[in-house]
């Protein structure tokens, strides 16, 4: 195809994603380089009739909105948001790793600043969810394989539900079930025969929530992606495994699994960009308090009475590059097999 | 009706030469079959001349247009791919007439002219099918018959018959050449099967890795090759090669001795003959050999034999009966015979 | 192959499975149809003290209603708190997102497809890095700016937004489908005598529509399930559903009227449910579309 056509063909498209993708993530940056404006102090001399004159302090409120208005970006701080506390924290953290504290201790005092807290939670969510999701659904694939035709359509809208919903009225559900008055939150306070027992209250349980919420939601395309997989496995193969003797366990382990490996791979990498941007179950779970994530730092930021553009531009940047970090192997990849065909 | 013309055409992706600087000119009304083996630059020949792919270098030019720079459409040829290319959406007549449709033919003659393209090739049968509900060599039709729906500068064809099996080949092998007979038009016809090119063919196009070899008529390319490419190319079986050294019209090497041919080279060549050239020796043979194999053929016996490390094969009667391993004597006329030189695998010429 | 070996399988093992089975169905279903249920009581039944077998048999729901039934909850958030207006609004913002979605990406997509130059290739790549950028990280990209020129909080920004986000998945999901139209097709109907617009148009699109629905459908969920970009760029009167939804939560449990969001949530579940009932085998198709071609 000339260049011409395809161009012509691809302009809208590639428009959208660089206005809209590629510009926000310049302008993101050079927000994170700027701080909001501090207020304009003016001195303003305060003469009583009877007292004589006192100066004091004073904010000047139209003069602030003016700068304000006239440089909206604020004030240059160059790396200055990326180390502070609510970020990277270098001095916090230089501080607390070179204290005389034992290890749990240090651990705790990381997990109370907000970005390695926020940053915590995002991987342990991704890495812990990816694989339990990925093995759960790929068990669902082997057992709906296993059924009669009948059931499988049923079973797959089923199946599907939890995926297609959207994420925050998932896990609002799901909280709501959970709160103390509602039927699992009621029952675990019964089991453990603690009253007291909440999400709210318990970080553990939080944390356990989420998680849980994620490996619902996430199963159902893993499921999915093997069972398509499990119907081109090749007959031929698995039969004369049959006859070589392998036991049902040893053919799932020397027939389907490498069949299904490929599959898995993709699997992993869609999940894994999918769970890294986790938002909406801490706002549907209210969890805040126990758990962060990136991107719910940079909501909170932008949300606020104020919104903090400087501090929701350097997570910004920090998460970009979380996700290029977990990118990297496959655009490495990308990268060689690409020179290997060009040469 | 147009002549083509090919000036200094190349075609290159990164550094991979797909086609190397291609000269021709192609007559009006000619049948040119381009013959290669795969991959050698046949396609991406004609998907050049068609406008489907750029041209890195060179100039195209059809009747009195240069049209290096013109869209496919624009070019007023007609095409046919080895897969077919059907619309699927469409029946067998929407198909034949989609040319017309887009070329905004004018309505009214339509029908005739589809129906007239139809009966050329015989499908009034299936006009209102859809191409998945037909055969092979039905699809083979209806593709054919959407080529000429509308009287083109040329035909271009690639390998349109290397999806049908060997009988429907031969009859639409026939059909296409009797419409080129009725239609005259200007055809490229791409193919890696020389009978096809021998049977068609006004003139052959012999290419390797993206190079012209030989430009010729079928007898040409056949009886004169320009080099050991063409000539262990074409023919079946290929033609013998053997090397050895030529001396005063004397070749000779191991097992095999020829007198009396009229070249004047000196030095390494190599030695080319047929296999149906050569014959049983009455007396003592230019060679003499022990046998490897003997294969009934039917209307003829081939033999095979180990002359200077190479295997050769001679076609010998059908009633000739021989065992492995005994000694065969064959003559091989000075006539027959075609001298190539080692380095370059070029004719040399008598 | 699975019926045919069936009955081989050891009674302990099919019991097993089909354990397990009825156990995962339960926990992908169970959810939503104890909230389905539930938004027909009043909150003293849905999030009882006492025994959840109030929220089964409506005993509050009995007591303050007279029914066992109520729809309380609904009328509360589609009249009194307008959610008629919000879903109005996503009404609005999916049909927008999908079929700008589909224009831009059938057309771009063709182009990938079609291409084979290495910028295509590279595009493609861009793409694949463009699609795992969190939604919010580009969000916050977008305020200032939007501030700026005065376009922020209107439906059109959001569309628009939606739909660029949504670019790069369509993108590739559409140009696994072209790609499994052969080339011969297009290029038979240039040589033929069409544009190359017009043999997109007359030719592919035409045995293209299966792989535009599958693709339409997941546009439509990403337009639909969005709470990142509708929550930030939308102005309090011009929310789509999910926005409102989590607004309702701030003010309504003060209020006590939770159940107006429960309401509102089975509401903007239902047609997901439906979406799912008609459109499975392609859902299913569009997921591992992408899986088969890496
Ligand atoms: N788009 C492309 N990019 C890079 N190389 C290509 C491309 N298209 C073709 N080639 C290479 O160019 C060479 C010639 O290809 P072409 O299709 O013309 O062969 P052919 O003679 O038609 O072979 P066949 O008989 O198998 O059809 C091949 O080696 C092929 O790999
Ligand atoms: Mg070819």
């Amino acid at each position: 195809m000339p260049n011409k056509t395809f161009f012509a063909f691809i302009l809208p498209s590639l428009i959208a994603m660089v206005l809209f993708i590629a510009l926000p993530i310049v302008s993101v940056v050079v927000q994170s380089l700027y701080v909001s404006h501090e207020q304009i102090m003016v001195e303003v001399e305060n003469c009583q009739p009877f007292g004589g004159c006192s100066t004091e302090l004073r904010v000047d409120t139209a003069a602030t909105a003016a700068l304000r208005e006239e440089q909206p970006l604020g004030r240059f701080n160059g790396l200055g948001t990326y180390v502070n506390r609510a970020h990277l924290a270098t001095t916090e953290l230089g501080v607390i790793l070179s204290s005389e504290r034992s290890i749990g201790e240090k651990w705790a005092q990381i997990l109370n600043l907000p970005f390695y807290k926020a940053l915590i939670f995002t991987l342990v969510y991704c890495f812990v969810v990816t694989p339990l999701a990925m093995a759960l659904g790929f068990t669902i694939a082997l057992a709906v394989n296993a059924l009669p035709k009948v059931t499988k359509g049923p079973i797959i809208f089923f199946s599907l539900l939890p995926m297609i919903i959207t994420p925050l009225i998932g896990s609002l559900i799901l909280y709501w079930m959970l709160s103390p008055n509602g039927i699992l939150g009621a029952t675990i306070q019964h089991i453990f025969n603690d009253p007291t027992l909440s999400l709210r209250a318990s970080p553990a349980l939080t944390w356990g929530a989420l998680l849980t919420y994620g490996v619902w939601t996430n199963a159902p395309f893993s499921f999915v992606v093997f069972y398509a997989g499990l119907q081109t496995v090749p007959g031929d193969t698995l039969e004369s495994a049959m006859i070589d003797g392998a036991s049902r366990w040893e053919r799932i382990r020397y027939v389907i699994i490498p069949h299904l490996a490929p599959l898995a791979t993709f699997v992993a990498l869609v999940q894994l960009m999918d769970n890294f941007r986790v938002f909406e179950p801490i706002v549907g779970f209210s969890a805040e308090a126990n758990a962060t994530s990136l991107s719910w730092l940079i909501y909170n930021d932008l949300t606020g009475d104020s919104q903090q553009f400087g501090s929701a531009g350097a997570t910004s940047v920090l998460t970009i590059l979380g996700v290029v970090i977990l990118l990297s192997p496959v655009l490495v990849r990308t990268w060689r097999e690409f020179k290997h065909k060009a040469v | 009706m147009a002549q083509i013309r090919l000036k200094n055409v190349s075609k290159r992706w990164n550094k991979f030469v797909g086609v190397d600087n291609f000269n021709l000119d192609i007559a009006d009304q000619e049948f040119l079959v381009l013959l290669g083996p795969s991959g050698c630059g046949k396609t991406t020949t004609m998907r050049m001349i068609a406008g489907l792919e750029e041209i890195t270098e060179g100039e195209i030019w059809i009747g009195e247009r240069m049209v290096n720079k013109l869209e496919p459409k624009d070019r007023d040829i007609s095409m046919v791919f080895q897969s077919y290319g059907l619309y699927p959406n469409m029946t067998v007549y929407e198909n034949i007439r989609f040319p017309l449709k887009v070329r905004r033919i004018p309505q009214d003659q339509h029908h005739e002219r589809v129906m007239k393209a139809a009966a050329m090739v015989e499908l009034e049968p299936f006009l209102e099918r859809r191409p998945a509900a037909l055969s092979g060599g039905q699809r083979q039709r209806v593709a054919l018959a959407r080529a000429i729906v509308r009287e083109p500068n040329a035909f271009l064809m690639d390998e349109p018959l290397s999806n049908l099996d060997a009988k429907l080949r031969v009859s639409t092998r026939a059909q296409i050449k009797n419409l080129h007979h009725a239609l005259k038009t200007t055809t490229i016809y791409v193919t890696h099967d020389q009978i096809e090119a021998m049977t068609l063919a006004d003139r052959v196009v012999v290419m390797n890795k993206g190079l012209v070899q030989q430009v010729g008529t079928p007898m040409e390319i056949y009886d004169r090759p320009a080099n050991t490419f063409v000539a262990s190319f074409i023919g079946s079986p290929a033609m013998n090669l053997v090397s050895g050294s030529i001396e005063n019209g004397v070749f000779t090497s191991d097992g095999i001795r020829i007198e009396g041919l009229p070249h004047r080279a000196s030095g390494a060549v190599t030695l080319g003959f047929r296999a149906e050239d050569a014959n049983l020796a009455e007396a003592n043979g230019q060679i003499e050999a022990p046998i490897y194999t003997v294969e009934l053929l039917g209307e003829a016996t081939m033999l095979s034999m180990r002359v200077a490390g190479e295997l050769v094969s001679i076609k010998v009667g059908k009633d000739y009966r021989a065992e492995i391993g005994d000694l065969a004597r064959i003559a091989i006329p000075a006539s027959a015979c075609h001298i190539f030189d080692q380095s370059t695998g070029a004719r040399i010429e008598a | 192959m699975s019926e045919a070996m069936a009955h081989k399988r050891p009674a302990l093992l099919n019991t097993f499975i089909y354990d397990f089975i009825v156990l995962w169905v339960i926990l992908a279903a169970v959810p939503f149809l104890w909230t389905v249920w539930g938004s027909f009581k009043v909150e003293a039944d849905f999030f009882s003290r006492e025994s959840w077998w109030n929220a089964i048999f409506g005993t509050a729901t009995m007591r303050e209603t007279g029914a066992a039934f109520t729809g309380d909850g609904y009328y509360g958030a589609w009249i009194t708190r307008d959610f008629w207006k919000a879903a109005f609004n996503t009404i609005i913002v999916t049909i927008c997102v999908t079929t700008i979605s589909l224009t831009l990406g059938t057309l771009g997509g063709y182009a990938l497809a079609r291409s084979g130059k290495n910028y295509a290739f590279w595009i493609l790549i861009a793409a694949l890095v463009f699609r795992a950028m969190p939604h919010i990280t580009l969000v916050s990209g977008y305020l200032l700016p939007f501030f700026q020129l005065n376009i922020w909080g209107v439906l059109p920004t959001s569309i628009i937004v939606l739909v660029a986000i949504n670019q790069p998945f369509t993108l590739w999901m559409l140009h696994s489908f072209f790609l499994s139209i052969p080339k011969d097709l297009d290029e038979s109907a240039m040589v033929d005598g069409c544009t190359r617009f017009q043999a997109f148009r007359l030719v592919i699109m035409p045995v293209m529509w299966p792989g535009v629905v599958t693709t339409g459908l997941f546009s439509f969920l990403l337009g639909y399930n969005d709470f990142a970009v509708t929550a930030m760029l939308l102005s309090a009167e011009n929310q789509t559903m999910v926005p409102k939804i989590s607004s309702f939560l701030g003010s309504i449990q003060e209020t006590g009227n939770v159940m107006f969001a429960v309401a509102a949530v089975v509401s903007a579940t239902v047609p997901l449910f439906i979406l799912v009932l008609f459109f499975q085998r392609q859902i299913v198709s569009g997921l591992t579309a992408g899986a088969v071609k890496g």
